[in-house]
């Protein structure tokens, strides 16, 4: 009930911060800081719980984004919609790359999802519908909703919301039985078989839950942008920052993607407009290097160890 | 009564004080430019010769009596950031005026949030961003001009002169490059080319021995070539290795980097015989007193910086964009952004460059890109590339410093 009642009042905020925060640097920033979030979250679905990484962010991402793209440049559709369209998209995606490579482990896997970014930007390139390689200037709706004086407040808006939903589904899944089941594949894999896990059903279920919401990420992109282009939207940085991003909250519970994204999306976002753009790259390979050696638990792991002096059990 | 009479000299104090503030505040020019990432190198030429404008305006005195600022970030060359950076330009740092990124991806982000805060914007080197948002206050500073005609039409011209009947084209499967090609097919048809071989590679490509081969195969007198920096020197190489056969009297056209020193010097006699687009060459016939004074300057601190240190391609470019707005705002007397596209839309503008006089998309009125033969070059020494006839210009007419000859001949 308090995580409801939280959730509510951080739709509230950002439904009121325009009344208190004017500048659109904020909203343009922020978006990116949520939309880290989803992808975090999204990721550690599969590569936290359940501990098959995913090197195929991008994919997802992009596909929910050019879903979103073909739609709204076909029959204008709204952007829940296009939210909803790219969801499903994507999550098809994630069941169809589940029944193919699901059956492979460890790197196996991970390389077949960084050849399914490949195999997908090579198709994109060549859509010539949504601008193909050249890309595609997208005009955003004239009219904003409610109460928001211009479209990036919404698109904020927007995005608070999929950001609330994700990390609901992500809670959801960890502390049901879909959570037990999949921590139990990641821990051993045949000895979660032989104890009568339904493995495959449950790692399907995963992806196409993780790929819906990576989707759902991506679909306002180009509205964000007012542009879509193949390199962008498949870019490797989504991939790179989806992993690291859990990996430094921690990837064993559901708030663990949430502080990394929060950290590193801020830090990045702070360092590209103070320091250098060159150093935010650097800030995500110092940071991972730094938490995978001396807390390989993250930011959950060292609050545990040195706020609530749990240890290492 | 004298407590009173001290309040109102501290207030008038503070006043002329505040006013005096005002006056010395710098006038801030914001822009993101690509640092790094594909187009970085560019970016750093480019930005290098907005800065040395910046000292020249301000060794002036500045304007307007106040100095100029420049305030840059780096965008990665990544779209996505663009937004962002150019709102911290206008709501944090609080610009006065804008330069747009080079590049056209990285540009097409920002098109909508200038035009919804009314804001002038200089373009920089891009291509047909305002097509669609029609913003009135985009000056785009790029000599292609509105369309992808001006690349491909003077190529092509000088193919058929040479008696080219068939064409191969091959491109990067991304936007500049295909942008480019779609210009040169258009062109090729309206001519009565016969495409004899047509394909389209991914970006980043290392090995292009089989579309070489390919092309040798299809026995093609003309090979447009639309490329970036890293395929590009990649093709000279593979052309330079495998042969693309007697029957191509021309090749080049549309690649990108081989304007670019580092590339220029890797490759070497490579380059002898291709024709490539360009903005700028040392010939004779292109090269100008002020173009040739700001690009000594530009090659010691490019030394010093560890930037393209012969900068042909990009830095005159940027240093204009900086002149068009001195221009403008010395005959304005303002910074009002409405005031300055008024100028800017109706006047010629001066520059080390040439006249330039903008349409009405924001796009240069009259488009000259350069095309020029490689032709003479021995060794990999780059200040060769700064002596005149090293790059022949064969189009347009007004630069043209001598004959295109075939592929074959000049290659040797």
């Amino acid at each position: 009930m308090r995580f409801f009642l939280g959730a509510l009042l951080l739709l509230a905020i950002a439904a009121i911060a325009p009344m208190f925060v004017r500048l659109e640097y904020f909203y343009f920033a922020g978006f990116v800081v949520l939309q880290f979030i989803v992808l975090a979250t999204a990721w550690n679905i599969l590569g936290g719980f359940a501990g098959y990484v995913n090197f195929g962010t991008g994919a997802f991402f992009a596909v929910g984004a050019y879903s979103a793209v073909a739609l709204y440049k076909a029959v204008a559709l709204p952007l829940g919609l296009q939210i909803l369209a790219g969801a499903a998209t994507a999550g098809l995606l994630g069941l169809g790359v589940g029944l193919l490579t699901l059956r492979l482990r460890g790197i196996f896997f991970s390389i077949a999802t960084i050849a399914i970014t490949i195999i997908l930007e090579t198709v994109v390139m060549n859509w010539t519908y949504v601008g193909g390689a050249k890309g595609l200037p997208i005009l955003r709706p004239t009219e904003i909703p409610l109460h928001f004086t211009n479209y990036t407040q919404w698109l904020f808006f927007v995005m608070t919301g999929i950001v609330l939903i994700a990390v609901a589904i992500a809670r959801y899944i960890q502390t049901g039985w879909i959570g037990r089941g999949l921590r139990a594949i990641r821990d051993n894999e045949g000895a979660a078989e032989c104890s009568g896990v339904p493995t495959l059903k449950l790692k399907l279920a995963a992806a196409t839950v993780s790929g819906a919401l990576m989707g759902a990420a991506g679909a306002p992109f180009a509205q964000y942008l007012s542009f879509i282009e193949p390199s962008s939207a498949f870019s490797l940085n989504y991939a790179v920052n989806a992993l690291a991003m859990p990996i430094i909250g921690g990837t064993a519970h559901w708030i663990g993607p949430v502080i990394g994204a929060i950290l590193l999306g801020s830090v990045q976002q702070i360092v590209t407009v103070t320091i250098s753009s060159e150093m935010n790259v650097l800030v995500v390979g110092v940071m991972l290097v730094v938490f995978v050696v001396a807390a390989p638990e993250g930011v959950l792991g060292l609050w545990r160890r040195y706020v609530l002096k749990k240890g290492d059990e | 009564m004298k407590t009173i009479l001290k309040l109102v000299a501290a207030f008038a104090a503070a006043a002329i004080l505040g006013a005096s503030a005002q006056a010395q505040q710098p006038i801030k020019i914001g822009i993101g430019i690509a640092q790094t990432g594909p187009l970085g190198g560019g970016g750093k030429a480019a930005l290098l010769a907005l800065q040395i404008w910046r000292d020249d305006v301000n060794a002036k005195g500045g304007m307007l009596g106040r100095k100029v600022e420049l305030i840059s970030y780096d965008d990665q060359t990544n779209p996505s950031i663009v937004p962002g950076i150019y709102t911290k330009l206008l709501d944090i740092d609080k610009v006065d005026l804008l330069i747009a990124p080079y590049g056209t991806n990285v540009t097409a982000p920002i098109m909508p949030l200038v035009k919804q805060r009314n804001k002038l914007l200089m373009g920089n080197f891009s291509f047909d961003v305002n097509a669609q948002i029609k913003h009135d206050m985009w000056f785009n500073n790029a000599p292609w001009g509105a369309g992808a005609l001006a690349w491909g039409g003077p190529f092509l011209d000088a193919a058929q002169q040479l008696g080219g009947k068939t064409i191969a084209f091959m491109a990067a499967d991304a936007e500049f490059a295909q942008n480019l090609c779609t210009g040169g097919r258009a062109i090729a048809k309206a001519k009565g080319l016969q495409a004899v071989y047509d394909q389209n590679y991914p970006p980043n490509s290392v090995d292009f021995s089989s579309i070489i081969r390919a092309v040798r195969a299809a026995k093609a007198d003309i090979v447009f070539i639309c490329s970036y920096p890293a395929e590009s020197a990649a093709i000279v190489r593979a052309v330079a290795e495998i042969g693309v056969g007697p029957t191509v009297k021309i090749i080049g056209g549309g690649m990108v980097g081989l304007q670019f020193a580092p590339i220029m010097e890797a490759l070497g006699p490579l380059l002898n015989g291709f024709v490539n687009y360009n903005s700028y060459v040392p010939e004779k016939t292109m090269t100008n007193p002020a173009v040739k004074g700001f690009l000594d300057r530009y090659s010691v601190r490019a030394k010093a910086e560890k930037v393209d240190p012969l900068g042909f391609y990009l830095p005159p470019f940027n240093y204009a964009i900086g002149q068009m707005l001195e221009q403008a705002i010395g005959a304005t007397k303002s910074l009002d952004d409405k005031v300055l596209a008024e100028y800017l839309r109706k006047n010629v503008m001066k520059t080390m460059v040439g006249e330039i006089k903008f349409d009405t998309v924001g796009e240069w009125t009259t488009p000259r890109v350069v095309m020029a033969q490689f032709r003479g070059i021995k060794g990999k020494d780059l200040e060769q590339f700064r002596l005149p006839g090293k790059q022949i210009i064969i189009a347009p007419a007004a630069f043209k410093s001598g004959d295109l000859l075939p592929y074959d001949k000049a290659r040797n």
